[in-house]
């Protein structure tokens, strides 16, 4: 190296460059889009994705009221698959408990359940009740003073044929990433409203209409959904998932 | 959501495998140096900015024929400086250096009051020089010595073969030298 090299090594300190902008948040955004293709012809997750995205398709002829709604870009884990778009149908958040089914006991429920799902944590964060819908759905309930649900933990299964969450509406607003909980793939939602919709036994779109307002957390966990929805932050709710634990033989 | 520090090729294999944490980490790691080459081939901050998102986002569509154990930061460098040129062919605009040598020097490194004042006068007439060159020679200049990038980064920026770099950077230096001459202190 010569002196002027020398020169112009020392001038790269002193020279003053626009300060560089965080590009992250918008390009984890933008990607929020299935792996790149090799990921996707990786083993169990392939078959959910393509039969997903058959489904889906029809799904967004079916269930995206406005003409004009364009779907952004999507991403699926396990079960749930999620579409940004860029008009959301009106919410009305549902309010009656008996949506999520029968109020039952926990070992009912592992009784009933025809798949496998993780135990609630228990103690003092053990959750105020248990329901079961048609043995395809588990929910842990949270309940506030007055009543109203404060934290909702929903478990189904992960294959289409289920009657399982099959995609959510996130409008532009609200903020998507992808996450990992303990190895398990997951996307966490945040700041906007989302709609569920299901496939129902009976071949038509369900829906469900943001259960609270607050955030979602979805795992994919051993094949099983794991929906953690209400006024919480990501670490509560990454903690939460993991305070849960599938250690019950299941019989289904 | 656990961030351990991981050496890059293990961090970019779990990108392959469709982490996007792992891919946010490689973001973060790399957007600095991307913004600068971006801004180098662009000319304008904006143009910068978009183009390395761009060039994140096509990257990561690529992943998978990006070769396994190869250097990272070159393959994405590459993608980042293509972006950033086309933006600035799209705009019209030519290639122009825009830098400005600072007054001020954080840390240790500061020297005193009276040789800032001799060096601030030195750093202006190599900014000059620079400026003076013709495209070609600062542009491989400015890669090697001002971003600090490897003559294989360099090469990957610029679309030209290492030895190129190495010739390139040699007569450069040569031209800089008889507009500048050289500091002798």
């Amino acid at each position: 190296m010569n002196g002027l090299g020398r020169e112009l090594q020392t001038l790269a300190a002193w020279v003053e460059w626009p300060e560089t902008p965080d590009v992250a948040p918008i390009v984890m955004e933008r990607l929020a889009v299935p792996p790149p293709p090799r990921v996707r012809r990786a083993a169990r997750r392939t078959a959910i994705a393509v039969a997903l995205a058959l489904v889906a398709t029809i799904l967004a002829v079916l269930a995206v009221p406005p003409a004009r709604t364009a779907i952004l870009d999507w991403l699926g884990v396990g079960g749930a698959r999620i579409v940004r778009v860029d008009e959301l149908p009106s919410l009305t958040p549902a309010r009656d408990l008996r949506v999520l089914g029968a109020r039952t006991t926990l070992e009912a429920a592992r009784a009933q359940a025809g798949f496998r799902f993780a135990d609630p944590p228990d103690g003092e964060t053990a959750p105020d009740e248990v329901r079961v819908a048609r043995g395809l759905r588990v929910s842990y309930v949270w309940l506030g003073g007055g009543g109203d649900v404060r934290l909702l933990v929903t478990q189904f299964p992960g294959s289409v044929g289920d009657p399982a969450l099959l995609k959510k509406l996130a409008g532009e607003s609200t903020v998507v990433e992808r996450l990992e909980v303990d190895g398990d793939a997951a996307v966490w939602l945040e700041g906007g409203p989302h709609v569920a919709l299901f496939l129902r036994p009976d071949g038509l779109v369900g829906e469900e209409r943001g259960w609270l307002a607050g955030n979602t957390l979805l795992v994919d966990r051993d094949g099983t959904t794991v929906r953690v929805e209400g006024a919480v932050e990501r670490s509560d709710a990454v903690d939460l998932v993991r305070a849960m634990r599938t250690d019950h033989s299941f019989e289904g | 959501m656990e961030s351990r520090p991981l050496d890059e090729e293990t961090v970019v294999a779990r990108a392959k495998r469709g982490d996007a944490t792992a891919y946010e980490e490689l973001v973060r790691m790399h957007q600095g140096i991307a913004f600068r080459v971006a801004l180098v081939a662009a000319g304008d901050p904006d143009d910068a900015r978009d183009a390395v998102q761009d060039a994140f986002v096509k990257a990561y569509g690529a992943l998978g024929r990006f070769r396994d154990g190869a250097p990272f930061r070159p393959w994405l460098l590459q993608i980042v400086a293509n972006e950033a040129r086309n933006r600035r062919r799209s705009a019209g605009r030519r290639a122009r250096l825009a830098l400005r040598a600072g007054a001020v020097v954080s840390g240790d490194a500061a020297p005193s009051p009276e040789t800032t004042a001799l060096a601030h006068e030195r750093r202006d007439v190599l900014v000059d020089g620079l400026a003076r060159l013709d495209e070609r020679d600062r542009e491989v200049l400015v890669h090697r010595f001002l971003l600090e990038l490897g003559e294989e980064e360099t090469a990957a920026v610029l679309g030209v073969r290492r030895g190129t770099v190495k010739s390139r950077t040699s007569r450069a230096l040569e031209r800089l030298r008889a507009l500048v001459g050289e500091d002798v202190a």
